[in-house]
């Protein structure tokens, strides 16, 4: 029953993400890897290699992912952000919780892109 | 999808298209006008000879009642294209939010067209949801998105609900924004998260 109710929940989680577009799909992907980190917005921008500017990202996909409670942002600065991913939210905990147990070398992969700056 | 796509691209293009159309119908009109007008005006004044200087007569067209006329017509000029731009989708764009509509929710469903690009989409259990089209979405370079919001629900644990599907919760609705590339499969879950809410309550 345990196991039902989890794969039912991953289940839910594959048709959630694939319901997502590119970007917003690869920022959830790339924030569920780092969490509990957060980044700031130009930071995530070249994390999942958008080509726009970061302030357009802002205002279209950042700001429509915080409306759906997918992602939190903390104002740390005027211009400073920390974004990171919600966990409270009944999907993205389990795939934060997947990329965990399953997604170490991807993770020191992300954060090892973070590092170089 | 591939012609899907291009469907937006010419909706895009015309969107422009007519933007520009617009504007230089306007200037044109505009400086037709003004050189017509204020070149007759000014001539055509009957002034008593050396009773008023060049300028006074400048000023009396510039303050007549035609210049009010016509500021009055270049405003409502103005008003025209917006609430055009603000009514009407280009006809590609319509096509395509209609095709995906219509091909991710089946035949019986039905869809009407409103005006201020909203389509009033309503199910074959009798549950509606609105879906109004953005033309650009401000200061990003999305175009096309759109906002899906359906009907008050009830039921219990919407909130859940919703997340679990990628919507918020506003007012007892279920309302996110989409891009076009989204519009399929989000309103497919939307349609399904709502039979869900309903056998909650």
């Amino acid at each position: 029953m345990e196991n039902n109710t989890e794969s039912a929940s991953v289940y839910e989680l594959i048709q959630l993400m694939s319901s997502l577009n590119d970007t917003r799909r690869s920022i959830l992907n790339a924030l569920a890897h780092i969490y509990p980190r957060s980044v700031s917005g130009v930071q995530l921008s070249r994390l999942i290699g958008y080509s726009g500017k970061s302030r357009s990202l802002y205002r279209g996909v950042i700001a429509h992912l915080t409306e759906l409670e997918m992602i939190q942002i903390d104002q740390l600065t005027p211009k400073l952000y920390a974004i990171r991913i919600n966990n409270e939210h009944p999907l993205l905990s389990v795939l934060v919780s997947l990329c965990r147990i399953h997604g170490e070398q991807s993770r020191n992969l992300y954060l090892k892109a973070l590092e170089e700056e | 999808m591939n012609m899907e796509d291009d469907l937006l691209k010419q909706a895009r293009a015309l969107y422009k298209d007519r933007l520009r159309i617009a504007l230089s119908a306007m200037l044109i009109v505009f400086t037709t006008t003004c050189y017509v007008f204020y070149n007759l005006a000014l001539r055509g004044t009957d002034v008593p000879d050396g009773s008023v200087g060049g300028s006074t007569q400048g000023f009396q067209a510039a303050v007549s009642f035609n210049t009010i006329g016509f500021t009055i017509s270049i405003l409502l000029m103005a008003l025209v294209f917006r609430f055009w731009s603000w009514a009407f989708l280009p006809g590609p764009a319509a096509i395509f939010t209609l095709g995906v509509l219509e091909g991710i929710l089946g035949p019986k469903v039905t869809i009407e067209q409103v005006i201020g690009k909203r389509f009033n989409v309503t199910l074959e259990n009798g549950m509606q949801f609105e879906v109004s089209c953005r033309t650009r979405n401000r200061g990003t370079d999305e175009w096309f998105s759109y906002r899906l919001v359906t009907s008050p629900l009830e039921g219990n644990g919407l909130r859940e609900v919703a997340l679990r599907h990628g919507f918020a919760l506003k007012n007892d609705r279920f309302v996110a924004t989409v891009s076009s590339d989204e519009l399929h499969q989000r309103t497919f879950l939307l349609t399904k998260a709502m039979m869900v809410a309903s056998s909650t309550i």
